[in-house]
């Protein structure tokens, strides 16, 4: 875990003095579609932060939002207490979005130069072409490159000078094994600087491994926001199967075991999700019964993220 | 107002310009070749229809504003539209450059290489044709010319924000071949019928090419053409301003 702060934020924060990223109740619509609702977060220097959700969670809208690229309809984004424009021009951000594109016509190097001269605290050239590792690749075209080395290239845009915030969206999407645990070796010594990392994924193993907190969003709203552990607790931690030996148990007692998150039976076999894996057990003990094959399992951060955020579809659809 | 990194944006956007050989035919070469073929059908002391101009000296004008009108009206338009679509344009908006950094260096690097088209035409009509001018004229047709086309340029920056990558191309084709056909640029409007003639005199390309026709025979721009550009300016100016700032909206 980082907790050093390199920077903290001169300007007067509202809500929350020093954040890196306030958002106070921010809502934002597409026509009827409400893609942002009502979110509330705040991000503090030198946290990595994975940002989770279902398809149409908000995920997308949210870094828009955060970047200044459309504006929200109500509440309030603000970057280290100013507009996020105004953090983007001081070049306190660097962004690495899936869907911005790249200039075409120029070399590798002279698009990352373009971006260095661009930045107010740049990086050397040749720094950042390693760092990102297009070093190799510097002198080819940019419309000739493959997605993952193109991927890389955005890498280097976002990283060209002396951030306080990185914010990436999906950023090893088309990168193959070796260069997505390179990126997240870069990524990790860009967080050991005293850099606050945002980053949206769908790779939950990249979710669990790299970020120190992580936030789901769901509906367009923080539906969990803790260490990964915390949210695998949250959504029930461990998964206990057995099979029934014929007795015939009372569903309502079955349904009414202590601690339990989730509930599938099948024939004789029972699946049940539980916040308290032992006290669970034991209770299944009390009832008399005489479980077979039982069977408690850890919950991965994906099962946890699906229960969490089927619970809640479930819980809206009611 | 030019920093480093604007600067840096309008060689890079220079650069890869030059090297895109499409680009450079239809900017440069075509007008050129356009005002050896149009141009050298008659003998050179032929009046033009309804103008007191050789024909060489004529098709000069209007090759040299067809010319610079290429390069800044459909440089301008399709790159827009196009980078708008790629995400290139988002991911400027990234970064420090100011928002008006982008059209102001997509403007810029056109007024650049609107400039060699506009020369090659001169160079062609001076050294085959033997158009002859005072240096005062030259200096000033050039001016006037380059100038003018930045009405153009701002047409191509409101189209840019108002077409998609996929229909860019037909909507600047029929702005560039009806502004370059109706306002005179390919023939003198005097063929016309005199209705069409009374709706083309409006048209900016017509007051544009005005612009070159007025310096060649002696004199200063009319105060109509030029405050018919002026108007268009404005209008296209407005136009791209207004589309402009609906887009950022919608990132």
């Amino acid at each position: 875990m980082t907790t050093t702060a390199t920077h903290t934020a001169a300007a007067p924060d509202t809500g929350h003095p020093g954040a890196v990223v306030s958002f106070e109740n921010v809502t934002k619509s597409y026509g009827a579609v409400r893609a942002v609702d009502g979110l509330s977060f705040a991000l503090h220097p030198g946290e990595t932060v994975a940002l989770l959700g279902p398809n149409g969670a908000g995920k997308s809208s949210t870094l828009d939002l955060l970047l200044g690229l459309r504006p929200a309809d109500s509440g309030s984004v603000r970057l280290f207490g100013t507009t996020p424009r105004e953090a983007i021009a001081a070049g306190r951000v660097g962004a690495m979005l899936q869907t911005g594109g790249l200039m075409e016509d120029v070399s590798v190097r002279e698009l990352v130069t373009l971006a260095c001269a661009l930045h107010p605290r740049p990086y050397p050239v040749d720094e950042v072409l390693s760092r990102a590792g297009v070093a190799e690749i510097a002198g080819r075209m940019v419309n000739k490159l493959s997605g993952g080395q193109e991927q890389r290239v955005r890498f280097a845009l976002a990283t060209a000078g002396h951030n306080d915030l990185i914010v990436l969206d999906e950023p090893t999407t088309g990168m193959d094994v070796t260069s997505r645990q390179a990126f997240w070796a870069t990524m990790r010594e860009q967080a050991a600087a005293g850099r606050t990392v945002l980053f949206a994924t769908h790779y939950l193993e990249e979710a669990d491994a790299i970020a120190d907190r992580v936030i789901v969003l769901n509906r367009g709203r923080v539906l969990a926001d803790g260490t990964a552990a915390e949210i695998k607790a949250k959504a029930g931690a461990r998964r206990i199967a057995f099979d029934l030996d014929g007795s015939c148990a009372d569903e309502t007692a079955l349904r009414g075991l202590p601690h339990l998150t989730g509930y599938e039976r099948h024939g004789d076999t029972v699946k049940l999700q539980s916040s308290d894996a032992d006290a669970t057990v034991h209770a299944v003990y009390a009832l008399g019964l005489y479980p077979r094959n039982l069977e408690v399992a850890g919950l991965g951060l994906e099962q946890a993220f699906i229960a969490l955020t089927e619970a809640e579809e479930a819980d809206a659809s009611c | 107002m030019l920093n480093t990194g604007s600067t840096k944006l309008i060689k890079l956007e220079v650069t890869r310009a030059l090297r895109n050989k499409k680009y450079l035919f239809f900017t440069v070469l075509y007008p050129a070749a356009l005002f050896l073929m149009l141009g050298g059908t008659l003998s050179g002391s032929t009046k033009v229809m309804g103008t007191e101009l050789t024909m060489p000296a004529f098709y000069m004008v209007a090759m040299a504003s067809f010319g610079a009108l290429t390069a800044v009206l459909v440089g301008n338009s399709e790159r827009i539209a196009k980078e708008r679509e790629s995400g290139w344009v988002r991911q400027l908006r990234l970064t420090a450059l100011p928002g008006r950094g982008y059209v102001l260096a997509k403007t810029a690097s056109a007024g650049v290489l609107s400039l060699p088209a506009i020369l090659v035409v001169f160079a062609v009509a001076a050294v085959v044709k033997g158009v002859r001018f005072d240096l005062w004229q030259w200096f000033a047709l050039t001016g006037a010319i380059w100038a003018g086309s930045l009405v153009f340029a701002a047409l191509g920056v409101a189209i840019g924000y108002l077409a998609s990558g996929d229909n860019v191309r037909p909507i600047t084709m029929l702005f560039y071949f009806a502004l370059s056909i109706l306002g005179g640029l390919w023939m003198p409007t005097a063929a016309f019928p005199q209705w069409l003639q009374s709706v083309c005199e409006w048209l900016p390309t017509h007051a544009y090419a005005g612009l070159g026709q007025a310096i060649e025979l002696g004199g200063a721009p009319h105060a109509k053409d030029v405050a018919i550009l002026a108007v268009y300016f404005v209008l296209f100016t407005g136009a791209a301003a207004w589309l402009y700032r609906k887009d950022s909206l919608k990132a």
